[in-house]
Parts: C-alpha cells; structure tokens; sequence
C-alpha cells in the first residue's frame, strides 16, 4: 500500500473510540504513524495549543456539546481540517468553507480530503 | 389567573354600544363573555377593525386591561405590525379566504410574546351587511414548545443514528482486520454488536445515575466466570463511577477478561486472577489504583503488536476517564495497572 501520508502529523477529535480506533488504522495504513486522538473539547484545545500538527479530523460534536472551540483553535494556527459529522446540520458559521465528511465515513473520501488539506506534499511518494 | 380591574366609566360606555348588539344576539355574546377561548369583537364599519368587546380570557392571554384593549385596531397585538405574510394571512380569515386557524405571533403586555391560532367570523345585521367580525384565538404556546422539544429530540436521535452506524461500519472494518475466518469475522461481529447493544441500554437508562466498581467488575466477568469463580478474586471498595466512566471501565475488563480466557490465566486450569484496587490521594487529586493480576496460566509471551483489546482498554483509560493504564506482558502472568481519578464523592480507602 502507498505510505502517501508519511512523516505527517494528525490530530483525531472523535468520542466514539472504535470510529477513532479505525480512523487511526486508516491512516496508519497509508503510512501516518503520529497520529494524536482526543475525545473531549478541553483535551483537544489543550493538544492544539501545546503541539504542532499537519491536518485535523474534527467530529462535530462530543458527547452532546458542540466542538466549535476546537476549530477556532485549529484555525487560529492555521491547521487545516476536515469536519466529520452525521448531522446534516449546517457546518458552523465562518467554517462553511470547510471539508465535511458524513457519518458512516467513506474512508476513500476522508483520505482524499487529508491529502488535499496536508501542505507541501512533495511529489516522490 | 390574573385579577380583572374593575370596569372603568369608559368600559361600561364601550359595554353599552355593545348592548344592542348583546340584545340581539342574547345567549351567544353570554357565552363568549364566559368562555374560557379568548375572544374579541370589532367593529367591521371602521377602518383596522377597532376592539369593541374583549372576553376576560383575552385579557388573561394578553395581560392588558379592557380599556387598553377596546378601541386599539385589531392587529395591535401583532410582534411584527409590518410582517407582509402574516398580515395577508389576518385579511384572508376576515374574507373568509382561510379554512381558520392561521398562526400567527402576538405580544403580550409584558412583552412576552406568543403564538395563536386564529379563527375569525363575520356576523352580519338582518339585511346582510357585515357589521363586526368575531375572533378567536387559541393559545398555541404549549403546542409550540412541543413541537420544539420534539424536534430537538429528532435532531438527537438522529445524531445518534448516524454514529451508531459509523460505529458498526467500524466494528464490521475491524473484524474483517483482525480476523482470520469467515467465522471468526462473523463471532467478532456478533460479540460487539451485543456489547453496542448493551452499552446503548445502559446510557439510556433514567435511573442509572451511577454503577459501582464492584458491581461492574462482576458484571462484565459474569460471562467468563461459570466453573471458574473460585479462580478469581476481587477485592476492593464498590466505588460508584458515572455512566460514561463505568462504560468504559466496563468495556475495559470485559476486553482484560476475554483475553484472560483465550490466552492467560484463565485459559488453562491452574491460572488465576486477582483483582484489587483502592484510591490514594496523589498529588493531581485523589486516583483509584486498581491491579489486575494474572498467575499460574501458561507462560505468556507479549503480542507482537497492540491488539484490538489493549487499544481498547488503552483509549477507554486514557480518553474517557482522563487515567493511565499500563499493561505488562510479564511470562508469569498479565499484569495490569490503572489509575484513575476518583469520582467525586467516594470516600478514602
């Protein structure tokens, strides 16, 4: 399998921990071996202000509160994220713009999103 | 409900033009006085059709007084006077172009405001022309806050949906990872939808404020126990852990025990687990410090890479309960440490 996502750094935001499980795996299929998890807004905040990552998948919601503080933080340093929902809500304001991947996930479709939003990825891979 | 002022000099006289009117129709405008439906009468012959009688419920609905009420046009209550639609949809109750009952927002006195459905008649004099009209308002506040609470729990049940099938893809995905067979596929399915399944009960039980440790221990245990329960031994303190954090603990030993059964302690028949934790103050808060101790299984030789099992019990600990866990692979037996902080409320042991 192409490791296409090797050397980068990601950051999972989801409280359902097989959905974060398999998240990982999919990514460390394609050869991502830092991926960082967290399942709460104050634990995801706290890693996006102490560490430095490539790409975020951020779940909407965390046990029934919204994570909006999450993408503030994501966006206040300029990582690009995609937002996983099975809501068909509206994206929040100022975020509109953004990736969204519905609940079930396409993996294929997640993967494709992350490389699109992963910066510099040189071409010899 | 709210006291009634007495009538004014200006109220009896508004009550007195009525009067013919009260004449004519004698036990209907009784009625309509009495009723507990919010009613007024306008005057058709003037322009905005001016209040010219108003039962004590709509006084009550509304919260203004009769003299505020007799003489205002008829949409003085209306939130939004210049609202085109809603407007258009009070003409054609008065043109008798609506089958009723169009909802419409209104505001009371205290400015609070409230929804309506309204129902207007006209009543005509003996030759046929229309000289009042006849309204009714049903109080749809309570009907309302349903419709949004219902729909708020639409939106959740919906969101529950969509992650419980993103969780069973996930289940589906990681057995067809890790299992060798078709049948080993179908029984890895199988046991996790069950504990999905079972999980789904627990968070959705009312009464369920807490689940203690013991408790959770024999329960998640209970399966692997039968002809084996002299071999392990549990002792601590029934600690009461909220639902979230005694899913998870719940998920954990049932992961510990289902290993325990396929490769350790309980996988021969001389192993055994002891099972004991108590809670330490420590300087990040009092911690629950559980050891999970396997003996006497065959000898143990640590997996090659993390297994679904310990990553289980690994982000459970970690993410959801904010502990440590830590799981050492010794040839004598599995030993297990956690530690987690204590649930506010349980006392020193």
């Amino acid at each position: 399998m192409d490791k296409v996502l090797s050397g980068h750094r990601i950051l999972i935001v989801e409280d359902e921990m097989l959905l974060l499980m398999t998240i990982e795996d999919v990514l460390a299929d394609l050869g991502c071996e830092s991926v960082v998890s967290a399942s709460t807004v104050d634990s995801a905040v706290s890693l996006v202000e102490g560490q430095v990552f490539d790409a975020a998948v951020l779940d909407m919601t965390l046990n029934g509160t919204s994570s909006r503080a999450v993408a503030d933080a994501l966006a206040a340093r300029g990582v690009p994220f995609v937002v996983a929902t099975g809501n068909q809500d509206d994206i929040w304001d100022g975020f509109r713009d953004r990736a969204v991947v519905r609940k079930p996930f396409k993996y294929d479709k997640l993967v494709e999103i992350l490389m699109r939003l992963l910066p510099g990825r040189s071409s010899d891979d | 409900m709210p006291k009634i002022p007495d009538k004014s000099d200006e109220q009896k006289d508004a009550e007195a033009k009525v009067e013919s009117f009260k004449n004519k129709l004698g036990p209907f405008v009784v009625a309509a006085d009495a009723t507990r439906m919010a009613m007024v009468f306008t005057d058709a012959r003037q322009p905005g059709n001016p209040i010219i009688f108003a039962n004590d419920s709509f006084l009550s609905l509304t919260g203004y007084t009769r003299e505020e009420v007799l003489g205002q046009s008829f949409n003085f209550l209306m939130v939004h006077a210049a609202n085109a639609e809603a407007l258009a949809k009070i003409e054609a109750e008065f043109q008798g172009e609506s089958d009723g009952g169009s909802e419409i927002r209104y505001r009371r006195k205290d400015g609070s405001e409230f929804w309506a459905a309204l129902f207007i008649s006209p009543v005509r004099s003996e030759d046929g022309d229309i000289v009042q009209y006849f309204a009714s308002f049903i109080d749809l506040t309570a009907l309302k806050e349903e419709q949004a609470h219902s729909r708020q729990l639409i939106d959740e049940l919906n969101h529950r949906v969509k992650n419980t099938l993103a969780t069973v893809q996930s289940i589906v995905w990681q057995a067809f990872r890790t299992a060798p067979d078709a049948k080993a596929i179908q029984g890895a399915i199988e046991a996790r939808l069950v504990a999905l399944s079972r999980s789904h009960d627990l968070l959705n039980s009312k009464n369920w404020k807490s689940a203690g440790l013991l408790d959770l221990l024999n329960d998640a245990l209970e399966p692997f126990v039968d002809g084996r329960a002299e071999r392990i031994m549990i002792t601590g303190e029934n600690i009461g852990f909220p639902p979230q954090a005694a899913l998870a603990l719940s998920v954990a030993f049932n992961e510990l025990a289902t290993n325990a059964v396929k490769y350790g302690a309980l996988s021969n028949d001389s192993g055994s687990i002891l099972i004991e934790w108590k809670i330490n103050p420590t300087a990040e808060g009092r911690r629950v410090n559980l050891h999970w101790l396997e003996k006497d299984g065959p000898l143990v030789i640590p997996p090659s890479r993390k297994g679904f099992g310990s990553r289980v019990i690994e982000h459970g600990l970690t993410d959801e309960l904010g502990g440590t866990v830590h799981l050492d692979y010794q040839p004598s037996g599995l030993i297990c440490t956690m530690s987690i902080p204590a649930p506010e409320g349980s006392a020193n042991g």
